[in-house]
Order: structure tokens, then C-alpha cells, then sequence
């Protein structure tokens, strides 16, 4: 089967006027579809540089993504907003939402860019879905600020599932929540990879969340350093990573 | 590093937003110093012209008579106690034989008496010598004269008078223009003796009198009220005759000020919103201050300082603005009354005055986000996610706050010339722009929705997200949104009064005038001469008929008359009679003993039909004229409207030579040769002549260009209302980077992103001009009312209001340009990193 998603030597430099900072020094990497993948790695090294390269939300230095056949690291401004609206899916680590608009309407947010009627048909019965499958039924007309944070990264969950994208791209979803909260995040996101084989890439440093994972990348210093293959399990205790993780040093 | 340092790295931090707010405070207090410093200008013009009139007298004695103020007169004035010197004066307006064709030849003959003239108008000579006895025939005229129609000394001047021509020798050139205003520099001094037997007069036009030291000009007006028992006449000290210059600008004066006064409240907004906008964006900067033990006195310092920076830049700025738009304002003031008014761009009072507004309106409108900045507290500040306390009411207090401050600086610098002339208006307009701003945050949610709706048909997301926008922050909406309504309302009220004035004007001369073509005539047409006969002989001519405008004396003042033939306007249908039958009236008019009111003059004077009223003749006689009607509109006189008598009282009692102006009417269908022969025929008579549509083109033109100036005012409030809008909708922008970020992120195309930005906009715009127009009408209906015109013009200013709906939506489309442009560029990484 061929990869869903495929990264060949990628590098990244950011330019800081006087130095330079290599992000990424040459990553190559297969994601196949219904994996789910985490990217691991201490602070800086990399990841989310990664991760934002394999989204087409921006530009590698050289090397080149190719997501579905397609090579998407020289994509136009118009073709990567199309490939995001229609071929995947992005939860960060906070302010996902639009204050303005209540959960149902942020849901159904990608539709409405598009110029969908969210609000009718089958679109809305996959907005309905999405709620449910995240635990929000009953809280459709809450606006985000009346939510929990546990709740408004629920919403954001929701929203990246809603348009079916070939892949969900998450950076630190559970960043800013306490342990039962990210818990019930990464609950979800499993839940859609097992119920509907959805790929996942997450990028984490915590390896309690890397733990739901099927394959677990370790970033370090802008390369892969490690490979660590987990399998789909029901269970989701972090020990045999993290026993894992101790015996390659980290 | 001090606070101030601080303060000022913070404004070049965003320097778009700094540079919008230093333009916006330089246009108001650039229109403040232009309008301060015409207003000197002016001053120093008239006390020039008064000067130049009267020279060094300090009293002017007048003769209300045609035929002027006898010798006996003159010479009770000459021996009068506390009287040095009585220079007798003649002046007459009337042709110069033989000079080229396109040129009218008209010049002012003043004769004067060779003896006492000079001590009270020094003359300076450029050539040639003063008048030497009081019956030569010679003549001293001015250099402009002289260089228009190439007279030098010794050349033969040939002057037509009321018989023969009489032939002078010019002896003498004055300089320039000489001191008669209203000659336009075309003056003939001749000797008093010559000039009489030219005009064929027996008494002399006026008086100028030099009071001995120490003689009050009060005590020496009583004293000439015991001397002068025989005759109307009119005391003039050069007081009166500045007062009455004042008056004649103190309109246009007062109106430029408050137009001022508005550009500088719109200016005040702008300072408001950017300093709250800076404060809302420094918040946790200002909390780590505080953090760190900085008291609250020195966070409003730290506020105050970013202010004062941007006020001293703004009112320095705007000085320069003001040199330019001062000289624009001279042109127009002089296109206007013919003042020379020298706009010295360099009047330090002005400037300083002007100045201090500027800086004082922007430390005002900083004051309440200081205090609101000083109230962050650390710990707010430190939270993950910081939004400022949203400030309602408290804002809305202290923007009342801060437009009072500028009403009460706009009534401190008021045109001390106008008085108390309009002030009433200002205010209550004034006023009614507050209570329209106080109210613009109420009104605009429902509003907004209202006109979102079909905008949301097309642009849904845009228009919700728009919206949304514009409710993130009330005050500030309100204050940008106040802006362009101030702007367009002052488009559409100004618009409208120009309409009432122009229509006014128009609608006038029509009631009134019994033709369609008036003809005038600088001297008396005598009621034998055949010009009024050939002309109503002309193919094409329907009837011809004289009128004589003249001043008649009651109780004292001096009113404007003119005689009419009643029949002509009976048969012409003129005159709207509001009170006594119009046959009757017009009839009594020609057997005499009767006058016809207009309703202005009945009001003044509280006189009614059936009164009568007695009119001051020379010798201390009165002739009584009964109010035979009262009409609406009368004709129009150099004080206003005339009240009208028949020629029998005119040329009998009142002594009126002649007719000055007859008015034309054709026959339907006259064709145009036969109007052209009416002209001809009229030129070789020396009369001018004015189609009716001429006359009212140039009212039209003359309203054009005052209303010209008041709506390049407006546009400036505008142009600071769409600085207002940049910045809202940038600072919108920064505010959203993140939100716009997240909508990149799952799919949003930069386009609309940018379509999200111009929506807002045009919900503004549009917002702004329903407001604005709206009240734009409270505004107008509140000025027309003042001058009486409320109800009189038909229609609304539809053109006006057409034009603000443009003007509202174009400026606030333009203005979202750059902000949009910043939207569309986010980038969905770096919006990402922000926290
Ligand atoms: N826009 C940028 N400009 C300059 N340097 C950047 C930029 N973005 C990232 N970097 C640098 O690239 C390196 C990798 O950053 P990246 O954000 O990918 O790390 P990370 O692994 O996601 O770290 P964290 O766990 O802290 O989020 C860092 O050294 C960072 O400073
Ligand atoms: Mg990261």
C-alpha cells in the first residue's frame, strides 16, 4: 500500500538576518493511510516545523511532501488554502475557535468558507456526528468562552473531523490542559483513528500522549533520531514507551 | 530607560496608526489656526479700510437726502463747539467720456474742499500737486486710474455730469488704488465748487469732521443733534462704520469657526480611539510595569507623554496646514465681500492659540485611557489571555467630557468680530452632534444587523465575522463610527442650506422682479428722459418699468426704499401679498400717500395695515405714508428689502430724481435679436443690462463659492472620520490575527480574508451614511429654521444626500484598503507563534 503522506530529505532554514537557524536538517519519513503517527521530541527540536511542512502551511528549504501522489511543497498560495479546506484537518495547541461564533457554527466553520449551507442536509448531519462523537451534544449553541478548555479543544477536534480530511494534523492539542482533559482528547482522536481509520499526525513532548500512537517518531535536533512501533492497542498505558524511551537515552 | 522613552518607542511600534492619529489632529488644528488667523487678518483689513475711508476723522456726518446736506448745515457744523476741522465732501459715481469701448468708464468723482480735505485724508502724491483753490478746473486721480486708461499729468479727463460734459486738466496722481474702498481705484478728485456745478447739486454728501483734542465723540454727537435740526442725516464714527465692515464677514466668520470647532471634535475621536487602542494593546506591558512597582501616577504619565508626543507633532504639523488652507480661506472671503483680508501666516497669537487647542484636545481625549490604563492590575495583566476591561459608559462620559472641553475652547476662541452672531446656532448643532454620537452605539447593533442582511445573502461568513468584529470593541465603533457621521452630516446639513439659499435667492427675484431682464443704471434716469420710452417701444418689449431705489428716514434709522409704478406689478402678477388687497394696494401706490411692507420690515417695525408711518423730508418736515399691504418678499435692497412707495411721494416730497433700474418684460416668444436690441438700445443710455437669469446665476456663483469652503471643511472632517476607519479596522485586524490565522488554517482563502475586512467596512459605510444623513436633516431643518427658511424650499437635499451615501460608503471602502491588505497577508505560522 502506498503512503498517504511522504516526506523526502526535507530541510528548513530560518533566516535571522545576521545567523541562520536549520530547523530541520534532512527528514524523510511514510505515513500511511489509517496510521496514527506522533512526532516526539524535546523543545525546539523541530516538530512543529515538521509538522507545519507536512501540512503545506508552509515551505521546506529543499526536499519535498508528497501528500496522496501529489508533491505539495511548492504549492500556490490558492491550491494549498484548497488542499487545507478539503484535505485536512489541524487542531493547535490553543485559540482553535472563533469567539464570535458557537460551537455549532465553528464546527461547521470549513463548510461555511466554502460557501456550503452548513446548516442543511448532510453536512449538518455530519456536524451532528462530530458533536456526538466528541462528547458536545447539548452544547451546540455555546459560544467558546462558555466552554471549558477541555471542551473548546473538543470543538476543535470536532471541526478538523467534520470535513472527512485524508489526514489530522495536531500540535500539542493537549498542551494546555491538565491530565483528565488531555486525557479526553486524545480519547477522541484515537476513537476516530479506530472507528474510522482516520491518519493522524500528532506532534507531542509528553509521551503519555505519543502512547496512543501506532509508530512514535523522536525529533531531535531538526532529524529523526528514533523509531518506535507500538501497534494499535485498546490500551493506552505511556510504561512501554516511556521503558522504551529510557533505553535510547531519553 | 525612563517612561517616556518607553512611551515613545510605543508609538513608533505602530507607526501607521501614530502617523493617522498626527494627521487627523493636524487637519483640525489646522483648519482652527486658518480660521484664527483670517480672523486676524480680516480684523487688520477692516481697520484699513477704515482707515483708508475716514482717514483722520472722527466723525462722518452723512446726508440722507439725494440732494445732500446744505451749506447751512455745513456751516453749523463747522463752528461748532469742539469741532477743528469739517471737510464738506461731494461724491458721484458717472462716466468718463472717450474711453476705450470695453471698458465702462465709470469712475467715482469725489469733490472736495482743497483747504480742509488734506488735514483729514493725507493724500500722497507720485506726481504732479494737491487741489489748490476750490474752483479750478483740475483734477488729481488715482495712479491705477490713470495707468488703466493712460492719463498722465497735464492729460484732459472729460467727465459727464448731469448737464454738459465738463473738460478737467489732471494736475495730480495719487498713489495706488487711493482711499476710496469703493471706487475699485477709479477715483476723480476735484475741487468741491466743480463738482457741484458738474452734478448740479446744491448741498455736499457728507461731512467729515476732526474733533478738537480731548472732545468725546458722544458729547460731540449730542451737541450735532441740537445743531442739525433741519435735516436727516447719519453719524458715523469709525467704530460704527468697522462694526458694520465686522458684520458683513462675522457670518461667514462664525460659521468657518465652528466648522473648525467640528473638524477638531472628529480630530478628538481619532485621538481617543488610538490612545485607547495603544492602552488596550500595551495592557500587559502596562501590568508588568505595575508588576515591577510602577504607581499609578506614572502609568498615566506614561499614557499622557505617548499623547503629548502625538500632539505636538499633529498641532506642528497642522500649523502648516493651516498657512495653506488660511490662504484658500482669504481668496474666498475676498471673492466674497472684497476684502483684501492678508492672511499673515506668521500671527504668533493665532499660532500659539492654535497650537495649545491641538495639544490641549489631545491630552483630553488620552485622559480616560490613561486612567483606564492605570487601573490594570498586575494580575490581570499576567493572565494567559488578556482582554481589557471593556469600558462603556465610562468611555461615553468621558468622550461628553472631553467635546465639552472642546465646546467651551471653541466659544473661548470664537470670532470676537461676529459676537454673539450664530454662536446660538453652534451650539445647538453642537449639541445635536453629541447626543447623535452618545446615541451611535445604541443604534448601531440593530442598524448593523439591518443593513448586514443583504450583504449576508452573498457574503455570509464575511458578514457575520464583520460584525462580530464591530461588536468586539462598542466605544471604539461608536467613536469611528460618530466620525463619519459627523462628517456626512455636515455634507448633507451644508448641502441643504446651500439648496435653501440658492432657492431662496432665486424664487425671490422671481416674486418680485416685473420682468425678465433688469437694467441699472449708475446715475438717475430723470422720469422725462426718453429711455424708458424707446425701450417699451422695442419689438418684442411688453412693458418697461421704472424703479428708483433710495433710503427713507423713520424714527431715526435709516431704511431702504424704492419706488415702483403699482400698476406694472399688478398687470405683471409680482408681489406675494400676505395682508390687504393687492389691487388696492398697487393703486394706491400711484395715487400716492400709501407704501407696501414687506413682512420683515412690518415685523421689525410693528407696523400693520392701516398704520401709518412718517417719514423724515429735509427741512424738518414728515410726509405720512399709510400701509396700503404687507408682502412676503420684497425687492431686494443693499440692507435687505425695501419698503415701497409710489413715484408720485418719490419724486414729489421725497425729492427722487430719477429711476435707477427698470426692469424688462418680453413679449412670449421674444426672439432673441429683439432681446439683443433691448441691450443695445440700453448701452447707448449707459444702462446695464442684467437678464434675470444672469442675476440669479451669479447669486448662485456667489453662494458656490462660501459653500465651496464650508464643504472643503466638511471634507476634511471626512478625510479625518476615514483616518478614524484605517485605523479601527487595522487595529481589528492585529486584534484578530490569531482568529484570521485559524480560518487560513481550515481553509480560508486570503481573499477572503481580505472580503472579511471590506465587509466591515461597507457595514460601516453604509452604517455612517443612514446616521449621517439623518442627521445630517435634524442639522439642517435645525439651520433653516434659524434663518426662516424651514418649509419654504420644497424638497430635501436629495443631491446632498446622494452624495453623502457615496462619500460614506467610497471613504470607508478606500479606507479599508490597507487594512484588508494586512488581513490577507497573515500568515497562518506566525499567527500561530503569537501568544
Ligand atoms: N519563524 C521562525 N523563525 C526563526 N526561527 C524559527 C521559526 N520557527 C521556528 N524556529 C526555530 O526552529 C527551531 C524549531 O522550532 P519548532 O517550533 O519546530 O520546535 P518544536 O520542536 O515545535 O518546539 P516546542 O516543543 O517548544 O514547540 C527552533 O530553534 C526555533 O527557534
Ligand atoms: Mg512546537
Amino acid at each position: 500500500m502506498p503512503a498517504i503522506l511522504e516526506a523526502r530529505d526535507l530541510t528548513k532554514q530560518f533566516d535571522l538576518g545576521a545567523t541562520q537557524v536549520e530547523a530541520l536538517r534532512g527528514v524523510s519519513l511514510e505515513v500511511q493511510a489509517g496510521e496514527f503517527l506522533a512526532l516526539m521530541g524535546p523543545s525546539g527540536s523541530g516538530k512543529s516545523t515538521l509538522l507545519q511542512l507536512l501540512a503545506g502551511l508552509d515551505r521546506p528549504t529543499s526536499g519535498s511532501v508528497v501528500f496522496e501522489g501529489r508533491d505539495i511543497s511548492r504549492l500556490s498560495d490558492d491550491e494549498a488554502t484548497k488542499l487545507r479546506r478539503e484535505r485536512t484537518g489541524f487542531v493547535f495547541q490553543a485559540f482553535n475557535l472563533i469567539p464570535l461564533l458557537s460551537v455549532i457554527e465553528n464546527i461547521g466553520l470549513p463548510f461555511t468558507i466554502a460557501g456550503l449551507d452548513a446548516g442543511r442536509g448532510e453536512l449538518r448531519e455530519r456536524i451532528r456526528d462530530v458533536i456526538s462523537l466528541v462528547e458536545l451534544t447539548g452544547k451546540e449553541r455555546h459560544r467558546p468562552d462558555q466552554l471549558s478548555q477541555g471542551e473548546q479543544q473538543r470543538v476543535a477536534v470536532a471541526r478538523a473531523l467534520v470535513t472527512k480530511p485524508s489526514v489530522l494534523f495536531a500540535d500539542e492539542p493537549t498542551g494546555n490542559l491538565d491530565y483528565t482533559t488531555g486525557g479526553e482528547i486524545l480519547e477522541a482522536l484515537w476513537l476516530t483513528a479506530e472507528a474510522s481509520a482516520q491518519t493522524i499526525v500528532l506532534v507531542t513532548h509528553d509521551a503519555r500522549a505519543a502512547a496512543y500512537a501506532d509508530r512514535v517518531l523522536v525529533i531531535g535536533d531538526g532529524r529523526i533520531t528514533d523509531e518506535i512501533t507500538l501497534g494499535r492497542r485498546q490500551d493506552h498505558s505511556a510504561a512501554p514507551l516511556i521503558a522504551r524511551l529510557a533505553q535510547i537515552g531519553l | 530607560m525612563g517612561l517616556s522613552r518607553l512611551s515613545a518607542r510605543t508609538l513608533t511600534a505602530r507607526p501607521l496608526r501614530s502617523l493617522l492619529t498626527i494627521l487627523g489632529v493636524a487637519l483640525g488644528v489646522g483648519v482652527l489656526s486658518a480660521s484664527l488667523t483670517l480672523g486676524a487678518g480680516l480684523e487688520a483689513a477692516i481697520n484699513r479700510t477704515v482707515r483708508d475711508l475716514v482717514g483722520n476723522a472722527d466723525l462722518r456726518v452723512s446726508a440722507f437726502l439725494e440732494r445732500g446736506l446744505s451749506d447751512a448745515t455745513v456751516e453749523a457744523i463747522r463752528t461748532m463747539d469742539g469741532v477743528s476741522v469739517a471737510a464738506p465732501i461731494v461724491e458721484r459715481r458717472t462716466f468718463l467720456s472717450g474711453v476705450s469701448g470695453t471698458n465702462p468708464g465709470t469712475v467715482t468723482v469725489v469733490g472736495i474742499d482743497p483747504t480742509t480735505y488734506p488735514t483729514v485724508h493725507p493724500l500722497e502724491l507720485v506726481g504732479g500737486a494737491l487741489l489748490l483753490r476750490a474752483d479750478e478746473r483740475s483734477a488729481v486721480i488715482t495712479e491705477a486710474l490713470a495707468t488703466a486708461e493712460g492719463y498722465a499729468l497735464g492729460s484732459e479727463l472729460t467727465v459727464l455730469g448731469a448737464g454738459a460734459p465738463t473738460h478737467l486738466r489732471v494736475v495730480g496722481i495719487v498713489a495706488g488704488s487711493g482711499p476710496i474702498a469703493e471706487a475699485g481705484g477709479r477715483t476723480v478728485f476735484v475741487p468741491i465748487d466743480v463738482a457741484r456745478t458738474i452734478f448740479r447739486l446744491t448741498g455736499v454728501t457728507r461731512v467729515d469732521v476732526v474733533l478738537a483734542d480731548r472732545t468725546p465723540s458722544q458729547a460731540a454727537a449730542d451737541r450735532l443733534a441740537e445743531v442739525i435740526t433741519t435735516e436727516p442725516y447719519v453719524l458715523a464714527t469709525p467704530a460704527d462704520l468697522a462694526a458694520g465692515l465686522r458684520a458683513s464677514t462675522a457670518d461667514f466668520q462664525a460659521t468657518t469657526a465652528w466648522l473648525a470647532a467640528i473638524v477638531l471634535f472628529v480630530g478628538a475621536f481619532l485621538i481617543i480611539n488610538t490612545i485607547s487602542m495603544t492602552v488596550s494593546e500595551r495592557a500587559r506591558e502596562v501590568g508588568l510595569l505595575r508588576a515591577a512597582g510602577a504607581t499609578r501616577g506614572q502609568i498615566i504619565r506614561f499614557v499622557l507623554v505617548g499623547a503629548a508626543i502625538l500632539g505636538v507633532l499633529g498641532s506642528l504639523f497642522g500649523l502648516l496646514v493651516g498657512a495653506g488652507l488660511g490662504a484658500l480661506m482669504a481668496n474666498s472671503i475676498r471673492a466674497l465681500t472684497g476684502f483684501a483680508a492678508q492672511v499673515d501666516p506668521l500671527s504668533a497669537g493665532s499660532l500659539a492659540l492654535a497650537f495649545l487647542v491641538g495639544l490641549g484636545v489631545t491630552t483630553a481625549g488620552a485622559m480616560e485611557p490613561a486612567i483606564r490604563a492605570s487601573r490594570i492590575s498586575p494580575v490581570e495583566a499576567l493572565r494567559a489571555r488578556f482582554d481589557v476591561p471593556a469600558a462603556r459608559r465610562g468611555r461615553l462620559i468621558w468622550l461628553t467630557a472631553v467635546l465639552g472641553f472642546v465646546a467651551v475652547l471653541a466659544l473661548l476662541v470664537w470670532p470676537p468680530a461676529s459676537g454673539s452672531i450664530g454662536a446660538d446656532r453652534a451650539i445647538v448643532v453642537y449639541g445635536v452632534l453629541l447626543v447623535a454620537t452618545l446615541a451611535t452605539p445604541l443604534v448601531l447593533p440593530p442598524l448593523a444587523r439591518i443593513i448586514g442582511l443583504p450583504i449576508s445573502l452573498i457574503l455570509r461568513l464575511e458578514e457575520r465575522l464583520a460584525r462580530g468584529s464591530m461588536a468586539r470593541d462598542r466605544s471604539r465603533t461608536a467613536l469611528t463610527l460618530g466620525a463619519l457621521v459627523i462628517g456626512l452630516a455636515m455634507v448633507v446639513a451644508l448641502g441643504w442650506t446651500a439648496d435653501a439659499a440658492r432657492h431662496r435667492a432665486t424664487a425671490w427675484l422671481a416674486d418680485v422682479v416685473p420682468g425678465d431682464e433688469v437694467l441699472t443704471s449708475i446715475r438717475r434716469v430723470g422720469r422725462t428722459e426718453p429711455a424708458q420710452g424707446e425701450l417699451a417701444a422695442l419689438p418684442g418689449v411688453r412693458s418697461v418699468s421704472p424703479i428708483a431705489t433710495f433710503d427713507l428716514a423713520y424714527h431715526g434709522v435709516r431704511i431702504d426704499a424704492a419706488a415702483i409704478v403699482g400698476a406694472d406689478f399688478l398687470s405683471d402678477g409680482r408681489l406675494t401679498f400676505l395682508d390687504g388687497d393687492r389691487a388696492t394696494a398697487l393703486r394706491a401706490l400711484d395715487t400716492g400717500g400709501a407704501a407696501i411692507l414687506p413682512e420683515a420690515a412690518a415685523r421689525r417695525l410693528d407696523l400693520a395695515v392701516g398704520d401709518s408711518i412718517g417719514v423724515a423730508l429735509g427741512d424738518g418736515a414728515t410726509l405720512d405714508l399709510r400701509i396700503a399691504g404687507i408682502v412676503s418678499r420684497s425687492l431686494p435692497s443693499g440692507g435687505g428689502e425695501a419698503i415701497l412707495v409710489g413715484w408720485p411721494d418719490a419724486s414729489g416730497p421725497i425729492g427722487v430724481t430719477g429711476a435707477d433700474v427698470f426692469a424688462v418684460r418680453f413679449v412670449p416668444g421674444a426672439t432673441p435679436a429683439e432681446r439683443a436690441a433691448v441691450e443695445t438700445l440700453a448701452a447707448t443710455y449707459a444702462l446695464e443690462a442684467n437678464p434675470l437669469t444672469r442675476i440669479e446665476g451669479a447669486v448662485v456663483d456667489a453662494l458656490g463659492r462660501v459653500f465651496g469652503l464650508f464643504d472643503a471643511f466638511s471634507l476634511i472632517a471626512l478625510l479625518v472620520a476615514a483616518l478614524g476607519i484605517v485605523n479601527t479596522l487595522g487595529m481589528g485586524v492585529l486584534e484578530r490575527v490569531r482568529e484570521l490565522g485559524v480560518l487560513r488554517a481550515i481553509g480560508m482563502t486570503r481573499r477572503q480574508a481580505s472580503r472579511m475586512v471590506v465587509t466591515e467596512a461597507i457595514v460601516l459605510g453604509l452604517a455612517g451614511s443612514v446616521l449621517g444623513i439623518l442627521v445630517g436633516l435634524g442639522i439642517g431643518a435645525i439651520l433653516l429654521q434659524f434663518s426662516g427658511d424651514l418649509g419654504r424650499s420644497p424638497v430635501l437635499p436629495w443631491g446632498s444626500m446622494a452624495l453623502a451615501g457615496v462619500l460614506g460608503i467610497s471613504c470607508s471602502i478606500v479606507a479599508s484598503y490597507y487594512p484588508s491588505v494586512v488581513a490577507a497577508r497573515v500568515s497562518i505560522i506566525r499567527s500561530l507563534q503569537f501568544s
